[in-house]
């Protein structure tokens, strides 16, 4: 019975009598003549109590030996006393027409007490007023809200918009998103998830045949100026040779092309990365000096200059509008308040870091079609012939109309944009091209109905041949990437002077004849943009250029100017759904995903372990997966650390057999190093960039097709043997390496799965018939269930737990673990400790030796894995520990090289998965 | 609305010690009731006593129990009552008998007959009292009885209502 019933039941039964009788524990001891004024106390005092009570109900008083005529009556008066409260008081207390016989009782009693016998009147009056009472106040605590109308009035509209927006941004097209996805709060911004539409599939379409829209405008940008030679000197410290072409790559440096780097902390190269950035530089004007870089940092990717001797560039959310919200339309970032600095100038090198971050528009149009989307929309710039162009004019646009040299540069851009039309696929240009552009308002061409952009044909004849093949071959020429977006007074001047939707509107409709296009365009409509080709797949060798398409730049305020007519063009959008999973067909690490040496990736990884968490004991322990059966110690987060030093230590006992056998001189040199090892502080564990090892350790993985059935060709690799494995473990024993895992047979991977090495039975058992799924895992015993259990019943009985069986006694009957677990020794102890936060289904804190706690040795896990629509077959990206790729590869024969076992967190089977490390 | 129905007994305890009387509880009158019924009736009967039936009011100083039968099978169940002989309570045998005094279709209706009849026994025992103290002590438990207020004939009104019904049913 819940609380409310039992109180419920209590009041009714208040006057109800209880029985009258002695206490069943106390004995027959005597005692004298029972009181009287005892005995009627339980009536009076007790109340009905369901069930038979213990103590008698509260009559707790001694039996007395005998009783006499005098007691005798007072006990029967006193239960005609209760008899009598019994049956006078009502009941049913909380009406008074229960108090009434049935045939009494008129509806119109309710509301009219005249209507009830005089007797009852003044309870029903008293009752009346009571509920009254009640029904107002409840109205008084809702909030008291305007009407609908005043909240939709624009400028309520607007505050009310102001206000949502303060914890969380709001990107330009939110209102349009947040209609049609669902919405995410994540890194400060409110951002759409995926759509509310079934589009998964059609989305996917979308990227490899035509066209998907995303924006992107959350991404951090910041722009660096200053002398060319000083900017690269600070930044060179931050990136490393190794890991790739760095800021100072010629094409990119030119300002013809976007590069893209992996950012360290100043001077720590192998360790401490910050994130992915992309690049771009400003072209150099003869005019101007200074050079320009803009950044491109995916979001919260913190970036430290320290090599600038500028600290705090960590950007904050600190929205102290201490003064009322103006009614007035945020544009870019609302919560800066303006006193808050986003420039910092070093004193030494004279470097000036901007934060442009919401400054621009950034939206992403990816598949092959996504050229023809944007010549459908946009037109380059018409210019002003009729104006006088003696006057100044407040528009920046009749200003450089004035100006030859600029009407040149545009009109080449114009050509430039206008071959790019004719081009068949977006994969054939360059990768990272630049184009510069100025062009028209795009809502003066908005078609009435959607249309699907496609190809055109025609015009692709028209167009000269050889121009198309030399923008395909060489990109754009230097300098038509130059664009007026990058000048601040240029964008301010765009963004103040934008016209209204209504006013554009009210235009359209003055037209003579309706529905035809507005001309003269007016003015204010100019908009200068950068046009940034983004690479599509290029690893790997099939899909080549998959998912390639154009970022598009705008200067901050025209978002919904752009984004509505690019819609009409028949793109898909899509949300940050997408973007994982294009990135993942591209086979490119996605930014806090597959980065969990950054900062940003250990913080995803956390929250990302307490939502599943979450999610995980929401549901009832019976429904719960049982972990612990499935062997699976951390099926929430990838303890990577402990996997990179538990591959460490095995390694480092092979060298330890190896070097007995070896002759002397080599033991010294082993020795030596690992006393460096040894002496060496205990180093975090990074993934592997360095693009010659990643090189020399795809060529030992036997790199196939994706699903395995054609042999690549690669270069020419060292044979891979004990000493080449060791020489290069010197370097990269705690490093991790990223790796593509396609499944040979059916199978979906899921992230967290486990990527584990056959056994030489597995590979036996894969030859015989490549049709088998794979081996199974025996189950696990959970031996947490029974502490529970007992830690449960112990409230009751504080008895001292048992002496529970050892953990590690299911790892006594493995097979291939001749390894120590320096973890698991200590477990049992340790995890009697921790008895109060045990989670069933759930390993306790300290885990015991991951890679050695099934059947098959784990060398990593999967961090995405889906069905992949490109490749066909069931696709993981993960991590692995490079030490124990090596191991399993030397130990592996020739033939079966490669092929490792993948195990979902949920399931007991191991599938056989095809590794490959693409660079 | 329809309610499970059920019929009331308000029986007393009769016991050739009076003292003895005070080892009652409700748990032992219940045993001993389905105690009988299965002697008497069997399996059937024990079956029908699992379900509706329950002590609801025993006192111990007078020996009154209040009986709660399934009104479906109460003639079955009251027919077994004679048949008690002694109840087990506190490991103690106490021998006595119930006599069945009211039978209501309410406990409400059994209450108001208690009321009535305990008055009526306090008005017997006045006459038999030995000594003056006892007598006065049974005055005053009989003016104890009176109904403060004096809504009696109200309370007989409802009575008669309560009559009526246990007719229709």
């Amino acid at each position: 019975m819940s609380a409310a019933k039992v109180k419920m039941r209590g009041k009714k039964m208040r006057n109800q009598p209880v029985s009258v009788q002695y206490p069943s524990s106390s004995a027959q001891n005597g005692g004298d003549t029972p009181n009287p004024e005892r005995t009627k106390n339980p009536h009076q005092r007790g109340g009905w109590v369901r069930g038979h009570q213990k103590d008698g109900g509260g009559y707790t008083k001694e039996m007395p030996k005998h009783i006499t005529a005098g007691s005798f009556a007072s006990a029967r008066a006193a239960e005609v006393q209760a008899m009598l409260t019994a049956v006078t008081k009502t009941t049913g207390s909380c009406h008074v027409y229960g108090a009434l016989p049935k045939h009494m009782r008129r509806r119109s009693m309710s509301h009219n007490t005249k209507r009830l016998p005089r007797r009852l009147r003044d309870v029903a009056n008293r009752m009346r007023e009571k509920s009254l009472q009640a029904g107002s106040k409840k109205k008084k605590e809702q909030p008291k809200s305007k009407s609908r109308k005043a909240r939709r009035r624009h400028g309520n509209l607007l505050l009310e918009f102001n206000r949502r927006q303060r914890k969380n941004m709001w990107l330009e097209t939110h209102i349009w998103h947040a209609k049609r996805f669902h919405m995410v709060k994540k890194w400060g911004y409110c951002l759409g998830d995926r759509p509310t539409y079934k589009c998964y599939r059609a989305c996917y379409r979308a990227m490899s045949s035509h066209c998907l829209l995303q924006d992107l405008s959350y991404y951090c940008c910041i722009e660096l100026q200053g002398e060319e030679d000083k900017l690269l000197a600070c930044l060179s410290l931050l990136t490393s040779k190794e890991t790739g072409p760095t800021f100072a790559a010629a094409l990119s440096l030119s300002g013809r092309r976007q590069g893209s780097v992996v950012l360290y902390r100043a001077g720590q190269y192998p360790s401490q990365p910050l994130g992915p950035v992309t690049f771009l530089w400003r072209p150099l004007v003869p005019v101007v000096i200074p050079a320009g870089v803009v950044l491109t940092p995916e979001p919260e990717s913190e970036k430290t200059p320290e090599a600038q001797q500028v600290t705090g560039t960590k950007r904050k959310h600190s929205g102290k509008d201490a003064s009322v919200p103006p009614a007035k339309k945020i544009l870019g970032d609302g919560t800066r308040s303006p006193t808050t600095a986003v420039t910092w100038k070093s004193s030494s090198t004279g470097i000036v870091i901007n934060d442009l971050t919401l400054e621009l528009v950034r939206y992403r149009l990816i598949g092959p079609q996504s050229h023809s989307v944007l010549a459908e929309t946009l037109e380059a710039a018409t210019d002003c012939h009729e104006i006088d162009k003696s006057q100044s004019s407040p528009l920046w646009w009749p200003e450089h109309c004035k100006d030859e040299n600029k009407m040149n540069l545009h009109q080449q851009q114009a050509d430039v944009y206008h071959i790019l039309k004719g081009i068949y696929s977006t994969g054939e240009l360059p990768p990272g091209t630049v184009l510069g552009l100025t062009v028209d308002d795009p809502r003066v061409t908005l078609p009435t109905k959607k249309v699907k952009a496609l190809p055109c044909v025609k015009q692709a004849q028209e167009v000269d041949e050889e121009k198309r093949k030399e923008l395909m071959l060489q990109g754009v020429p230097e300098h038509c990437c130059q664009s007026y977006l990058w000048e601040q007074s240029v964008r301010d001047n765009v963004t103040d002077n934008k016209i209204s939707e209504q006013q554009l509107n009210r235009m359209k409709s003055e037209v003579l004849v309706p529905g035809s296009r507005l001309s003269p365009i007016p003015l204010q409509g100019r908009v200068p943009i950068l046009l940034v080709h983004q690479p599509g797949k290029q690893v790997g060798h099939e899909m080549s250029s998959w998912g390639a398409g154009w970022d598009l730049l705008l200067p901050k305020g025209w978002g919904m100017a752009f984004w509505v007519p690019l819609v009409y063009r028949g793109v898909r959008i899509g949300g940050l759904n997408m973007t994982l999973k294009h990135s993942q067909n591209k086979g490119v690490s996605h930014f806090p995903h597959d980065y969990p040496d950054c900062p940003a990736g250990v913080r995803f990884q956390e929250e990302q372990e307490s939502e599943l968490l979450d999610k995980f004991k929401r549901r009832p322990p019976a429904k719960r997966t049982n972990y612990i059966k499935h062997g699976c110690l951390a099926p929430f987060r990838c303890p990577w650390q402990q996997l990179a030093e538990e591959w460490e230590l095995i390694t480092r006992e092979a060298e330890s057999q190896t070097t007995t056998e070896a002759d002397t001189v080599m033991e010294e040199k082993m020795t030596s190093r690992r006393d460096i090892t040894v002496t060496k502080p205990q180093s975090h564990v990074t993934v592997l960039r360095n693009r010659k090892s990643l090189r020399l350790l795809s060529g030992w993985c036997k790199p196939t097709t994706s699903k395995g059935q054609r042999r690549c060709r690669v270069g020419e690799v060292p044979p891979l043997d004990r000493s080449a494995a060791t020489s290069f473990l010197a370097t990269h024993v705690m490093s991790l390496v990223w790796v593509r895992l396609s499944l040979l047979s059916k199978g979906k991977p899921e992230f967290h799965a486990m990527v584990c090495v056959p056994t030489a039975e597995d590979l036996q058992l894969l030859k015989k018939g490549s049709s088998s799924t794979g081996p199974q895992e025996p189950p696990h015993k959970d031996h947490f269930k029974s502490r529970i259990k007992r830690k449960k019943k112990g409230n009751k009985k504080t008895s001292t737990p048992a002496l529970l069986p050892k953990t590690d006694s299911n790892e006594s009957d493995l097979p291939s673990t001749s390894e120590p677990n320096p973890t698991t020794s200590k477990d049992p102890k340790s995890s009697s400790q921790s008895t109060s936060d045990l989670i069933f289904g759930l390993w306790p804190d300290p885990l015991p030796s991951v890679t050695s706690h099934c059947s098959r040795v784990t060398l990593g896990w999967v961090t995405q894995g889906d069905f992949s629509l490109s490749a066909g077959c069931g696709e993981a990206l993960g991590f692995v520990s490079v030490a124990g790729l090596l191991n399993t590869f030397v130990n592996q024969p020739m033939e079966h090289r490669g092929t490792l076992l993948l195990r979902n967190p949920t399931s007991l089977h191991y599938r056989f998965a095809k590794i490959n490390i693409e660079v | 609305m329809v309610r499970v129905k059920s019929r009331y007994l308000l029986c007393e305890v009769n016991v050739p010690d009076r003292s003895r009387l005070l080892l009652l509880d409700d748990r032992a009158v219940a045993a001993a009731v389905r105690e009988a019924v299965a002697r008497i009736h069997g399996d059937y009967g024990a079956a029908l006593c699992s379900s509706g039936f329950t002590v609801k009011y025993l006192n111990a100083h007078t020996g009154i129990v209040f009986l709660r039968l399934p009104k479906r099978s109460y003639r079955l169940l009251w027919s077994a009552l004679p048949f008690i002989s002694s109840i087990e309570a506190r490991g103690q045998k106490v021998s006595c008998f119930l006599s069945c005094l009211h039978v209501g279709g309410t406990i409400r209706t059994c209450q108001k007959f208690l009321i009535q009849y305990n008055k009526q026994q306090l008005h017997r025992m006045l006459p038999k009292c030995k000594n003056p103290e006892e007598e006065q002590k049974i005055r005053r438990a009989i003016l104890n009885c009176s109904v403060p207020g004096g809504n009696m004939e109200g309370l007989e009104d409802e009575d008669d209502d309560d009559d009526e019904e246990e007719e229709e049913e």
